[in-house]
């Protein structure tokens, strides 16, 4: 029998890495930095990838330790019942609570910048809806989905980026350290989660035809999402300056909104429809991952089931918050800086258990 | 089993399909009016006047027009540009939209006024106006301007503003500022913003200069059987978003020669003869190379250093001179000299009068500092008046015309 069956190589891996963590840089996931460091916010990014450097490599060599297993058995192997089901249980609360901030900042960016008359809650319902499809449907299916929209995707983004960048004045990154430097140490540490999504893709190891192809996924896929998010930063500074920026709620919808493709003018609805793609995928691939710690969390076998109730409940979570624009971006900041310690020790915690018990000799 | 999976999911996208209709924010485009010109005028007590210009779509047709008009100008009182589109549907019969919209016209009167500003913000959050529309001033009401411009051989006004403002900008008559730079430039506070400035209020009798451009909108005398009497000539200067002055033909030109932002066109100018001076010769201004600019913030009184590159095609010369090297180098010296006066007396005046400086330079300078809190505690338009600016030219001549040799006009004569 073919035992790769319901697996994913390295292709789908990477296309899952790529749309699921790059997509954060089209929502309000730069604003905040805008605001904090200024002009300087693409020297965070790079920090950002230093600092989240030593938990992916410390997550890496753990992972190819363990062959066979995914991050879930490795937490409960490491930690024992008790703590590791708590970890695992703060880790399902904190991808579930991000899943309902970011589901409503993208259904907030579609009630204003696109579809203004219809009901928040509709186009709430069919965003989740759509992603919730995609997620019973299993990760075999995001995979493939996510491969296939990937080449598109990526074109559409780099035409935004060289035409942003083509139409900007390059003058407007200076200050080139913003806030100044002690602001951007402080911001890229606590801002290290924004690349916390990569240690989520340890728990679909064991879905992966090989420990060889999370390596090497997780390692061009770091580099690959790390330049992009910089390469963005520096095309909407140029665009819009490092004062107006700040004022600007999505630089993403608000860049494609003021780029001209040649003589077209309106090339928002062009690139809207890939975006709106790759929104499908990241949610699909979060709702995956949070029905997967639940199920892990209850024994739950066919976990797929969860997601509809896991769906609904996001749902009615996310259109609680009154004003979203403002609301949103401070729960996602404090959410930011709350995870970001998670994302940074818990891999080296599991490393030193390891160590400590020996495991990691073979 | 399979044919039941196959049919669910048939009856799932038949369930999926009324969703691509675009729900609630389903519109129809012959059901719509489209404002081509929205126009800003000093209402009563906090009220503004609204004028729209709305185009009648028909006219985009290839079959030729009907017999409706080409478009429609209404002017009404409204509290802001958003909630105005409500109030016009009292008298328009279509939902009004701002999405063609191409141009935002501003009266002098309303721009020089210190609550400008806050009209101007609307626009922001209106998702339906892009920023990378053009701002006109102009000197009139803008009903009025909108109701006097009669383009005879534009009637589809939509492409009106588009075309003339892009030749005029081409001549390098007029700023190619767009809207989204009135907000950059206010909310950085280093700079100042120019609006193409316009009119269709002739002096008359119109304004007698030495030269072509140091003209003011209204101030070029226009003759014809009815032509239309709008000029756009010259630009509005907006210091902390409020227009604070203006600049004629000539000063813009050279506005755009200094400022890197603004990309510059082939501009026809003309000089005083060097060889016979009661003449004046023209000349095709390009700009080939970038200026060179040095910004030296360390001593007491900060210094700029420009040196502005001129590539030149020497066209029309009524002293019917044949040049030969000696000449030409003669003729350099003499443009440099020329244009560098100008430069410094317009330099001179934006230090002076406006205090502050339309040329990018804070941009430039910006690259002294390290940190933005630096950069604003310098004071960029604090500092520039004080500022000693020293500007030299250098002129590259390349052709002169098809027929490069004159006769001389003595032999003719004789």
């Amino acid at each position: 029998m073919d035992n790769t069956k319901g697996k994913i190589g390295i292709r789908e891996f990477l296309a899952i890495i790529l749309i699921t963590i790059g997509t954060k840089v089209t929502d309000n996931t730069p604003t905040s930095l805008f605001d904090k460091v200024g002009s300087a916010a693409w020297i965070t990014v790079i920090l950002m990838g230093l600092f989240s450097f030593i938990p992916i490599y410390l997550l890496t060599k753990l992972i190819i330790a363990y062959e066979d297993q995914n991050l879930i058995d490795i937490i409960f192997r490491l930690l024992g019942k008790y703590i590791g089901f708590f970890v695992i249980f703060l880790l399902w609360t904190t991808e579930t609570y991000s899943i309902v901030i970011n589901s409503a900042t993208y259904a907030d960016i579609i009630e204003t910048m696109y579809f203004v008359k219809t009901p928040l809650f509709f186009t709430y319902i069919v965003l989740i809806g759509v992603a919730a499809y995609g997620a019973k449907k299993g990760l075999e299916f995001i995979g493939s989905a996510a491969w296939v929209s990937l080449i598109g995707l990526n074109i559409a983004l780099f035409v935004v980026l060289i035409l942003s960048i083509l139409q900007g004045r390059f003058n407007y990154v200076y200050p080139i350290l913003g806030n100044g430097i002690p602001e951007i140490m402080k911001e890229s540490a606590m801002n290290a989660s924004i690349l916390g999504e990569f240690l989520y893709l340890g728990f679909i190891v064991t879905s992966l035809r090989s420990t060889n192809v999370y390596k090497k996924g997780i390692w061009i896929g770091f580099i690959y999402v790390t330049t992009v998010y910089m390469l963005a930063l520096i095309s909407y500074i140029m665009l819009f300056d490092y004062v107006s920026i700040v004022n600007l709620n999505y630089p993403f919808h608000e860049t494609i909104r003021f780029i001209q493709l040649g003589f077209l003018t309106n090339v928002e609805s062009l690139f809207l429809p890939f975006w709106l793609v790759a929104s499908f995928l990241r949610f699909s691939f979060y709702l995956y991952i949070s029905a997967l710690l639940f199920g892990a969390l209850f024994k739950i076998k066919q976990f797929n089931y969860l997601v509809p109730s896991i769906a609904i409940l996001i749902v009615f979570l996310g259109l609680i918050p009154e004003a979203p624009v403002f609301t949103l971006i401070n729960l996602r900041e404090n959410f930011a800086y709350l995870t970001t310690p998670i994302f940074l020790f818990l891999p080296l915690i599991l490393w030193i258990t390891a160590k400590l018990k020996g495991e990691l000799k073979k | 089993m399979k044919t039941r999976l196959g049919l669910f999911h048939f009856l799932f996208l038949i369930f999926i399909l009324p969703m691509l209709s675009g729900c609630w924010d389903q519109v129809s485009i012959d059901k719509r009016a489209y404002v081509v010109a929205l126009g800003l005028d000093k209402g009563e007590d906090n009220k503004i006047s609204i004028t729209y210009l709305i185009a009648n779509p028909e006219f985009s047709k290839q079959e030729g027009p009907s017999s409706e008009p080409a478009h429609e100008v209404i002017t009404f009182p409204a509290n802001d540009i958003i909630s105005a589109k409500n109030t016009a549907n009292a008298v328009i019969a279509k939902e009004i939209t701002y999405n063609m919209l191409n141009v935002l016209i501003v009266s002098e009167d309303l721009a020089k006024d210190p609550e400008f500003i806050r009209y101007m913000y609307d626009v922001t959050k209106d998702r339906e106006i892009k920023r990378n529309i053009p701002m006109i001033v102009t000197k009139e009401k803008v009903k009025t301007f909108l109701l006097k411009n009669k383009p005879k051989l534009e009637t589809r006004i939509h492409k009106y503003f588009e075309f003339v403002l892009e030749n005029s900008n081409k001549a390098g008559l007029t700023p190619n500022f767009k809207l989204h730079s009135y907000f950059s430039i206010t909310e950085s506070d280093a700079g100042l913003f120019l609006a193409p400035y316009a009119t269709t209020e002739q002096i008359p009798g119109g304004k007698y200069t030495v030269g072509e451009d140091e003209l003011l909108a209204g101030e070029l005398k226009i003759e014809g059987e009815e032509s239309n009497n709008s000029q756009f000539l010259g630009s509005a200067v907006f210091k902390e978003g409020k227009m604070i002055g203006t600049m004629n033909g000539e000063e813009t030109r050279l506005t755009i020669v200094l400022n890197e932002t603004l990309e510059m066109g082939e501009i026809y100018a003309t000089y005083p003869d060097p060889f016979s001076p009661q003449y004046r010769f023209s000349a095709r201004i390009m700009k080939r190379e970038k200026n060179d600019v040095k910004i030296n913030l360390n001593g007491y009184t900060p210094t700029i250093d420009v040196t502005v590159p001129l590539y030149m095609d020497i066209l029309s010369i009524h002293s019917m001179e044949t040049f030969d090297n000696g000449k030409i180098e003669q003729l350099k010296f003499h443009i440099e000299e020329e244009v560098q006066k100008k430069l410094s007396k317009l330099i001179k005046r934006t230090q002076e009068e406006f205090k502050g400086e339309a040329f990018g330079w804070s941009l430039i300078a910006r690259k002294k500092f390290w940190t933005s809190h630096d950069f604003e505690k310098f004071d960029w338009m604090k500092t520039y008046p004080n500022m000693k600016v020293n500007v030299s030219v250098n002129v590259y001549i390349g052709t002169f015309g098809e027929q490069s040799k004159l006769p001389d006009l003595n032999q003719v004569r004789d």
